[in-house]
């Protein structure tokens, strides 16, 4: 029965072809480094389950922020789990991330025909590095105030357009609930879609190219 | 799964590819229901006794009217709520408490003293002495609190 739903559905849907493309593709004999992307990826699923549930508490305004997480921390069951496995996935997110880019560069696979998979990664790992500091923020304790002080005067260094690079960073000269409000607004809407379509364009190429095998000696090959 | 078919190499991982996969979904599925539905699991906030003042404040055969604040906790935030309420006592030993809120549309109603009527100003209802109505839109009387006295102070419940 559940075979007949699903065989009327693929008829009309085609998704065995999709899945296929997906799941059962060719792949050369490669080695367990060859799986960081896939865990990167596993942990940006992970930040998106995380991040949309700490949002249906997490209220981001200097009077709120703290407390609200407090609460997500303490009074909500499984918020404190929630919370931790958004706070160390992001850690796991960045280091996951990194070992992934080295693996593709010390293995060759940025190289022709994958140089597009490369330059999307690149600006994914940007993201990524775009969710870490606008995410230590939002809880709005000692740490992330001051953290995000030094963090966005780095902005201000830059020579001549130092000053103002720092003012739309931070949303005024001070960090204050602008800076709060923006660094959510980016966190939640502005890095994810980036991330949805980034990523989107760097997977479909993984699949449509296929992946590359570990690079062999001339007279091996 | 077929008895006949061995389960090879490739069947093994694809099985314990899902059951990790079923595993780690449960993972995230369950603590994520629990967290979700938390404010509906939370126990009702049970009702206290609410210290009104001292007894002796009720005169005899006239409704009075006693103001206090509570806290009111939602979520992270702590809020001051006024309790306003008459206490009516005929004897000095057993007291009436009263809400002033007119159970027509939720107005505050007060006593008018001249005229022995709790006035309601919004659409001119009465309530006796008693809370009951007398006259104007009312469905009921006027809302009762559990009363106590103790030490000479008096508790109404609520919360």
């Amino acid at each position: 029965m559940v075979l007949k739903i699903a065989n009327w559905l693929d008829e009309r849907v085609g998704w065995s072809g999709v899945w296929e493309a997906i799941f059962l593709r060719k792949i050369p004999k490669v080695n367990w480094f060859y799986t960081l992307g896939s865990a990167t990826l596993f942990t940006a699923v992970n930040q998106a389950v995380t991040g949309i549930l700490l949002t249906l508490y997490y209220v981001p305004t200097p009077d709120h922020a703290y407390d609200s997480v407090q609460y997500i921390t303490t009074q909500i069951p499984m918020g404190w789990l929630i919370r931790g496995l958004h706070h160390w996935g992001a850690s796991a997110m960045v280091v996951l991330t990194v070992l992934h880019m080295l693996r593709v560069i010390l293995l060759g696979a940025y190289k022709y025909p994958r140089e597009v998979t490369w330059f999307t990664g690149v600006f994914l790992l940007l993201i990524v590095v775009g969710f870490g500091f606008t995410g230590y923020l939002l809880p709005w304790d000692q740490k992330a105030y001051w953290g995000s002080a030094v963090g966005s005067s780095i902005a201000g260094a830059a020579p001549v357009i130092g000053e103002w690079v720092l003012r739309v960073v931070r949303g005024g000269s001070d960090l204050s609930a602008v800076t709060l409000a923006r660094f959510y607004g980016v966190h939640v809407w502005v890095l994810p879609a980036s991330l949805i379509l980034l990523l989107g364009i760097h997977m479909y190429l993984v699949i449509k190219i296929g992946i590359s095998a570990v690079p062999q000696r001339e007279d091996e090959a | 799964m077929n008895d006949k078919k061995k389960l090879d190499r490739r069947g093994f991982l694809g099985f314990a590819t899902w059951a990790i996969g079923g595993i780690i979904g449960a993972g995230f599925g369950i603590p994520a229901i629990a967290y979700i539905i938390a404010p509906a699991m939370r126990k009702e906030e049970e009702q206290e006794w609410i210290r009104l003042g001292s007894a002796s404040k009720v005169e005899l055969g006239t409704p009075t009217l006693f103001k206090t604040k509570i806290e009111k906790q939602t979520g992270w935030i702590t809020n001051e709520e006024e309790v306003s309420v008459y206490v009516l006592t005929e004897n000095g030993r057993d007291f009436v408490a009263m809400s002033n809120i007119c159970t027509h549309l939720g107005c505050r109603v007060r006593w008018i003293s001249d005229q022995d009527v709790f006035f309601c100003p919004c659409h001119n209802a009465g309530f006796a002495k008693n809370g009951d109505v007398a006259s104007g839109p009312p469905p009921r009387p006027l809302d009762q609190y559990q009363v106590k006295e103790e030490d000479g102070q008096l508790f109404v419940l609520g919360g």
